[in-house]
C-alpha cells in the first residue's frame, strides 16, 4: 500500500497498538495518507477512528508503533501548529464570541492568523460578535470548523464534522473542504455515513481496531465485488 | 397528583446516588468527620493556656496565689524570673504570666488594695481572657484564706494588665479576621478554578488545547495568572473592607498581607486545577467543598488556634498550607510581624513550595485525563 517516497505522504501510521485496560483500541494499523486527499475514515461507532484520529494529534500516545504527521515523528509539538482538529462536538467557548473564539484558537495554534479569511470561509463575518451559546447547531459546526483552520493548517483532521447537520450544511462544508485540498490541505476526516464516504478520494475501512482495506472508492468496490459501497463494507468486514 | 409518576421520581433519584458512591461517601462521611473535628476542638483535652508566674513578694500572699495558680486545671504555671517570663512572652511559648511585686502582700494588708502586674501575650483573645479568669480566682482564694484571719476586710484587686500585642479592645473578630480575609480568597479561588477547569474539559476545548502546539504548563501557568489576578482585586476588596469598613485590628504591613493573599490565590489556582482532574461533573467539584475547604477551616488555625488541639490534630493542621497561610496572617495583623521574622519566612515558604508542588501536580495530571 505504501507508495512514493516517504516524502509523498502527509500522514503515516505505522503498526499503532493502543489498548485501553483491556480494551484493544488499535490493533496494528498501518495507514498512509497522500498530500491533498480528503481520506476517509470510514466505521462503525466503536471500531477505533476517534482514537486513530486522537493519535494523529499527539493526544493518544500509542503502545506500539509510530505516527508520522507531515514528515515529523510524534511526539512532536512543534507540528501541531501545521495540524487543524475539529472535534466531534463544536469544541467552543460558549460565553465567547465568535471572533473572540476564533482569536483565542489562532492565538494558541502558534501558526498565521487569519481571522477574517476564517470568518469569510465559513460564511459568518455577519455574526462574528455573537456569543456562541446563542447560535444554531449548524452555525456552531461552522464556527468550530473556522477555529480548526484560522492558522492555515497543511494537515486537518475532522472526527465526524457532518454528524447531525442538514444536507445543504453538509453541501457546503464537502464545497469548502474540496476548496482546501485544491489549495493543497490534506484532509482526514472520519464518518460512518456512506455517501459521506463516496466523496472521499480514497478510503481506510476500520473495524475492531484494525484497518481492512485501503483504496479509492473504485478499488474497494472492486475487492469487494459489489456496486455499492454499504455493501463492500458489509462484505469486508465480513471477510475479516 | 398520581403517586406512581412521584414514586418514579423518587426511585430514579435513589436509582442514580446508588450508582454515585463518592455522593454517598460524602453525604454520609462528611457529617461525621466534621462533627467529629468540632468535638475535639471543643472537647478534647487540648494543652492548657501557658502561664509564667514571677512572685517577688516578701510577704505570705504571693506564694499562696503562686501555689493556687499552680493547682488550677485551667492553666499550666511554671515559675520564673522577671526576664524569662518576658523573654517566653514574645517567642509564644506563654500566653500571659504575672508578677507578684515585693510590697504585694504589705500593700494587701496596709491599704486594702492588691496590685498584680498581668502581661498578656493578647494575640488570641481567647487565651487571654483565660490568663485573666485564672489570675483573678487565685488572687480571690489566697486573699480569702490568707487574709481572712487578720482583721481586715477584703482587699480590692486592680490588676495592671499590659499586653504585648494588640490590647483590651482586641475582640475574637480581630483574632480570625485576619486569616478570615485568607480563607475567604483561597475558598473562592479555589472552587471557580476547579469549575471552570472542569467546564474546560465537559465542553471539549481542552482537547482542543491539548491538540494545539500549547505545552501543559503553559496552560495551567495561563490559568494561573488569569484566576491570580481575579484573586488579587478580590483579595484587595475584602482587605480594604475588612480594615477601612470593619476596622479589624492591623499592627502589619498591608502589602504583606496582601503578598501572603497572592501566595494564597496561587495555590488555590493551582490546587483547584489538580483536583478538577478527579471530578467527572461539576457536581462532583462542588464536593470538594466539604472534603478541601472545611477541614482547614477547623483545622488550620483560623478559628481554633492550632497550639489548643490535641497533639495529633496538631500534626493534621501542620501540613495543611492554610495553616501556614493563617499564621502568617495573624503576625502581621495582630503581631506586627515583617518578613525579617522568622516565623513569617517560614510560613511564607511553605505556601510557596506548595504553590510549586501544585503546578507541578496540576500539569502532570493534565494529559492523562483529557478524555
Amino acid at each position: 500500500m505504501r507508495e512514493g517516497s516517504d516524502g509523498a505522504l502527509a500522514v503515516e501510521v505505522d503498526g499503532v497498538v493502543k489498548n485501553f485496560g483491556r480494551l484493544r483500541a488499535l490493533d496494528g494499523v498501518q495507514l498512509g495518507v497522500r498530500h491533498g486527499e480528503v481520506f476517509g475514515l470510514l466505521g462503525p461507532n466503536g471500531s477505533g477512528k476517534t482514537t486513530l484520529i486522537r493519535c494523529l494529534v499527539g493526544l493518544v500516545e500509542p503502545d506500539a508503533g509510530t505516527v508520522t504527521v507531515l514528515g515529523r515523528r510524534l511526539p512532536d509539538l512543534g507540528v501541531l501548529s501545521r495540524v487543524g482538529y475539529m472535534t466531534q462536538a463544536a469544541a467552543l467557548y460558549p460565553d465567547l464570541s465568535v471572533l473572540e473564539n476564533l482569536r483565542f484558537f489562532a492565538a494558541i495554534s502558534g501558526g498565521d492568523r487569519h481571522v477574517n479569511e476564517a470568518l469569510e470561509f465559513v460564511e459568518l463575518v455577519d455574526r462574528r460578535d455573537s456569543v456562541v451559546a446563542t447560535l444554531s447547531g449548524g452555525m456552531r459546526t461552522r464556527a468550530s470548523l473556522a477555529c480548526a483552520i484560522v492558522h492555515r493548517p497543511q494537515l486537518l483532521l475532522l472526527d465526524e464534522p457532518t454528524v447531525g447537520i442538514d444536507p445543504q450544511l453538509r453541501a457546503q462544508l464537502w464545497d469548502r473542504f474540496r476548496q482546501m485540498t485544491a489549495s493543497g490541505t490534506t484532509i482526514i476526516v472520519s464518518s460512518h455515513v456512506m455517501d459521506e464516504a463516496a466523496r472521499c478520494d480514497r478510503l481506510g475501512l476500520i473495524l475492531f481496531g484494525r484497518l481492512l482495506a485501503e483504496g479509492s472508492v473504485a478499488d474497494l468496490l472492486a475487492m469487494a465485488g459489489t456496486d455499492r459501497l454499504e455493501d463492500a463494507f458489509l462484505k469486508l468486514s465480513q471477510v475479516a | 397528583m398520581n403517586a406512581h409518576r412521584v414514586f418514579a421520581i423518587t426511585r430514579r433519584l435513589l436509582q442514580q446516588f446508588r450508582r454515585d458512591r463518592r455522593t454517598l461517601g460524602l453525604l454520609f462521611g462528611a457529617p461525621i468527620i466534621i462533627l467529629g473535628l468540632l468535638y475535639y476542638l471543643f472537647r478534647g483535652s487540648g494543652p492548657s493556656v501557658a502561664l509564667g508566674v514571677v512572685d517577688l513578694d516578701q510577704g505570705p500572699l504571693g506564694a499562696a496565689v503562686a501555689s493556687r495558680l499552680e493547682a488550677s486545671s485551667g492553666v499550666d504555671t511554671t515559675r520564673l524570673d522577671a526576664d524569662a517570663a518576658a523573654a517566653q512572652l514574645k517567642d509564644g511559648r506563654l500566653a500571659g504570666y504575672v508578677v507578684l511585686p515585693a510590697d504585694f502582700s504589705a500593700s494587701a494588708v496596709r491599704d486594702g488594695v492588691i496590685r498584680p502586674q498581668i502581661h498578656l501575650e493578647g494575640s488570641e483573645p481567647g487565651k487571654s481572657a483565660g490568663v485573666v479568669q485564672a489570675v483573678t480566682e487565685a488572687l480571690g482564694g489566697a486573699a480569702a484564706s490568707e487574709l481572712s484571719t487578720s482583721a481586715i476586710k477584703a482587699p480590692q484587686v486592680r490588676p495592671d494588665v499590659s499586653y504585648l500585642y494588640g490590647g483590651p479592645s482586641l475582640d475574637t473578630l480581630d483574632y480570625f479576621g485576619g486569616a478570615f480575609v485568607g480563607l475567604v480568597v483561597f475558598f473562592l479561588v479555589f472552587v471557580i478554578t476547579c469549575v471552570s477547569f472542569l467546564r474546560e474539559r465537559s465542553q471539549g476545548t481542552l482537547e482542543r488545547l491539548m491538540a494545539s502546539p500549547l505545552r501543559r504548563v503553559e496552560i495551567v501557568v495561563g490559568y494561573m495568572l488569569g484566576f491570580t489576578l481575579l484573586a488579587l482585586a478580590q483579595a484587595g476588596e475584602v482587605i480594604v473592607f475588612a480594615l477601612a469598613v470593619l476596622k479589624i485590628h492591623n499592627a502589619g504591613n498591608v502589602l504583606l498581607i496582601f503578598g501572603i493573599e497572592t501566595l494564597l490565590a496561587l495555590a488555590a489556582v493551582n490546587l483547584g486545577i489538580f483536583l478538577s482532574m478527579f471530578a467527572r461533573t461539576e457536581f462532583q467539584a462542588v464536593q470538594f467543598i466539604p472534603l478541601v475547604i472545611a477541614p482547614q477551616l477547623l483545622l488550620s488555625g483560623i478559628v481554633f488556634p492550632v497550639s489548643s488541639e490535641p497533639g495529633w490534630m496538631q500534626a493534621i493542621s501542620n501540613v495543611l498550607p492554610l495553616t501556614y497561610a493563617a499564621n502568617g496572617l495573624h503576625d502581621v495583623m495582630l503581631k506586627g510581624a515583617d518578613l525579617g521574622w522568622g516565623a513569617i519566612q517560614l510560613d511564607i515558604g511553605v505556601v510557596l513550595a506548595f504553590c510549586v508542588l501544585a503546578v507541578i501536580a496540576a500539569a502532570a495530571t493534565l494529559r492523562r485525563r483529557v478524555a
